[in-house]
C-alpha cells in the first residue's frame, strides 16, 4: 500500500508534465502562449551554459536576502518588545494596525521617488513586507508564551536582556519561524514585482523582459527559476528551524 | 513621637496576636519569614474576591513548613507573595536575608515549569547562569545535583523527552542548584502517581537534610505534609486563613516508609483531618457560590 502511494505521488506530476508537453505541441491557439516543458528545460540549460542563469538567480537571491534581513531583524526586535511590554504595545499597536493593510506593492512607486530606481528601493520594499509579517508573528508568539515560563524567568533572576534571550525569544521562536516563512514567501512575491524597472538582471527582470519580447520559453524559464529559488530558500529556512527549535518534535 | 509610639504599640499587638495563632510557640529570636496581617484581594468578575485574610505567622530559619489546605484556599497566592511574584493588598511581609551573594528564594512550581527550549543541564544551571556564576563552577554544581536526582543520563535531553516525574526532578534540582536561602514549593509532586510521589518525597528529604534551607511546602495531601514537615499550617477554605498550626513530632533524618508505620503519624493524620474536613466541606458548598454578590445587588 505504501509503495502504491509513493508510486502515485511520483506518477501524477509526471503525467501532468506529459499532458502539458503533448497539449503544448498540438498546433492550436494555445501553442502561442504555452511553452512545452522540454523546450523550457532547453532554454534553462542554454542560460546555464552562457552564465546568464546564475546572474539572474544570484542577483534576485541577494536582493531577497538583504531585504529579508533588513525586515526580519527589526521585526523580531520590535515584536519582542511589543509582546512583552504593555506600554510599548499600547503605543505602537495602532500604528501597526493602520499601516499593516497597505498593499506593499502599492508603496513601490513612492519608494522609488524617495530612493531612486537603485537597489535600495528594491531591498526596502522587501524589507517592509517582511517586517510587518515577522513583527506581528513575533508579538503573537511572545504573548502566547505560557505565563509560567515568565514567572520562572522572574523567579530565577533573569532581568533585561537576559530575560529576552532566555525566555521571550526562545519561547516565541516557533511562532517567529512561522512569520519568517510567510515573510520569505512575500519577499519572492515582491522581488518579481520590484524587478520590473531599473534592472538588467534578476528572475523578475527575466519574466518581464520575456513579456516585452513575447518569448514564452524564457518567460516559463523565469517562472521555473523563481519557484526554484523560493523552494530552496524555504527548505533552508526549515532546516534552520529544525536546528534552532529542537524541542519541537 | 505620638505616631511612632502608637505604631510600635500596634506592632507589639500584632506580635502577640501571631503568638496566639502560633499556639504560644514562639520561634527563635528573629524568624526567617514573618508575616503580619497579610491579606490579598483580587478583582473578580463580580466584585472583589479575598484570597487570603489576615495571615500572621513566623517561620524559623532552617525550618520545613508545610501549608495544608483544600484547593482554592489561597496557598499558592501566599507562596507567590513570598516569592515576590505578587504583592499583598495589606499587611507586612518580612523576609530576612542572611547572605547577599545567594538568592533569597527560589520556587518549585506546581505545573510543568522547566523551560522546554533548554536541555536538562541548561535548565538546572539556569539560576546560576543568570547570576553569572563562572562556567566551571556551574558545571560542577549541575553535575552534583543531576547525580543527586538521578538525572545524569538525561543531561542533554530536552524536557519533552522526559516523564512527569523526571521533569519535577529537574525542577527540584534547578531550585537547589541556585542555592537559595529559602525554597518555595508549590505542590511540586501533585501531578505524579503515588509511587513516584513517595520516591520524590524521600529524595527531597535526602537532598534537603543538611542544607539548612528554610522550606515552605504547599500540599493538599496530609500524608505528604507529615512525611516532610516540621510544622503543618492548616488553612481554611474561603477566604484563606490560618486555622491551626500542628507540630510534627518525628525526628530527622526521616524515612517516608517508616513514617507510614509510625503510630504518632497516624494520630497526627487524624488530628489534621478533623481540622481539614470541615474546610473541605465548606469549600465544596462554597464552590458554586464562591463569588460574593456585591451588597445591594440582591433585591
Amino acid at each position: 500500500m505504501k509503495d502504491i502511494k509513493r508510486a502515485l505521488s511520483i506518477a501524477s506530476p509526471l503525467a501532468l508534465l506529459l499532458l502539458w508537453e503533448v497539449l503544448a505541441r498540438i498546433p492550436s491557439r494555445l501553442t502561442h502562449f504555452v511553452a512545452p516543458p522540454s523546450l523550457v528545460m532547453v532554454t534553462v540549460w542554454q542560460m546555464a551554459l552562457t552564465g546568464e542563469l546564475w546572474q539572474h538567480m544570484g542577483w534576485s537571491f541577494l536582493r531577497v536576502m538583504l531585504g529579508f534581513a533588513a525586515g526580519a531583524l527589526p521585526g523580531i526586535a520590535v515584536g519582542l518588545m511589543m509582546g512583552l511590554i504593555p506600554t510599548v504595545r499600547a503605543a505602537l499597536q495602532p500604528i501597526v494596525a493602520a499601516t499593516l493593510p497597505i498593499p506593499k506593492t502599492a508603496l513601490l512607486p513612492w519608494i522609488i521617488l524617495l530612493l531612486g530606481v537603485g537597489e535600495s528601493s528594491r531591498v526596502t520594499i522587501i524589507g517592509i513586507g517582511v517586517f510587518f509579517l515577522v513583527l506581528v508573528n513575533t508579538m503573537a508568539g511572545v504573548m502566547g508564551i505560557d505565563p509560567i515560563y515568565l514567572d520562572v524567568g522572574r523567579n530565577f533572576g533573569a532581568r533585561g536582556w537576559r530575560f529576552y534571550r532566555t525566555i521571550a525569544f526562545p519561547g516565541a521562536l516557533p511562532t517567529i519561524f512561522a512569520g519568517l516563512k510567510l515573510g520569505l514567501g512575500t519577499a519572492y512575491l515582491l522581488i518579481v514585482f520590484a524587478e520590473q524597472i531599473g534592472v538588467r538582471e534578476g528572475v523578475g527582470y527575466l519574466i518581464w523582459q520575456a513579456y516585452d519580447t513575447f518569448d514564452i520559453e524564457r518567460m516559463f524559464a523565469g517562472l521555473l527559476l523563481t519557484s526554484l529559488l523560493g523552494f530552496l530558500s524555504m527548505t533552508a529556512l526549515s532546516a534552520l528551524e529544525r536546528r534552532w527549535v529542537p524541542w519541537r518534535s | 513621637m505620638e505616631v511612632m509610639s502608637s505604631g510600635m504599640a500596634h506592632a507589639k499587638e500584632d506580635d502577640e496576636a501571631a503568638e496566639r495563632i502560633a499556639g504560644g510557640r514562639p520561634c527563635d529570636a528573629v524568624p526567617k519569614i514573618r508575616l503580619r496581617g497579610v491579606t490579598k484581594a483580587f478583582a473578580g468578575p463580580s466584585g472583589e474576591v479575598t484570597a487570603l485574610q489576615d495571615i500572621s505567622l513566623d517561620i524559623a530559619d532552617g525550618e520545613f513548613v508545610c501549608l495544608v489546605g483544600p484547593s482554592g484556599c489561597g496557598k499558592t497566592t501566599l507562596l507567590r507573595i513570598l516569592a515576590g511574584l505578587e504583592k499583598q493588598t495589606t499587611g507586612a511581609v518580612d523576609v530576612r536575608r542572611a547572605d547577599g551573594d545567594r538568592p533569597l528564594s527560589r520556587m518549585v512550581f506546581q505545573e510543568q515549569s522547566i523551560l522546554p527550549w533548554m536541555t536538562v543541564e541548561q535548565n538546572v544551571a539556569y539560576g546560576l547562569s543568570m547570576r553569572g556564576v563562572d562556567r566551571k563552577r556551574q558545571k560542577a554544581i549541575v553535575a552534583h545535583y543531576l547525580e543527586m536526582t538521578g538525572l545524569g543520563r538525561f543531561a542533554t535531553s530536552y524536557p519533552h523527552q522526559l516523564s512527569g516525574g523526571m521533569k519535577q526532578r529537574v525542577s527540584v534540582a534547578r531550585a537547589f542548584a541556585d542555592d537559595p536561602e529559602i525554597l518555595l514549593m508549590d505542590e511540586p509532586f501533585a501531578s505524579l502517581d503515588e509511587q513516584n510521589r513517595l520516591l520524590l518525597q524521600q529524595e527531597l528529604l535526602r537532598i534537603w537534610e543538611g542544607t539548612q534551607k528554610t522550606v515552605v511546602f504547599i500540599t493538599h495531601s496530609i500524608d505528604e505534609a507529615i512525611n516532610l514537615g516540621d510544622r503543618l499550617l492548616v488553612m481554611t477554605a474561603y477566604p484563606g486563613r490560618l486555622k491551626a498550626i500542628v507540630d510534627v513530632p518525628l525526628t530527622r533524618p526521616r524515612d517516608v516508609t517508616e513514617t507510614r508505620a509510625d503510630p504518632r503519624a497516624s494520630r497526627l493524620y487524624m488530628e489534621v483531618w478533623r481540622q481539614l474536613r470541615d474546610e473541605v466541606l465548606k469549600a465544596k458548598v462554597g464552590g458554586e457560590g464562591i463569588r460574593p454578590a456585591p451588597a445591594g445587588n440582591r433585591a
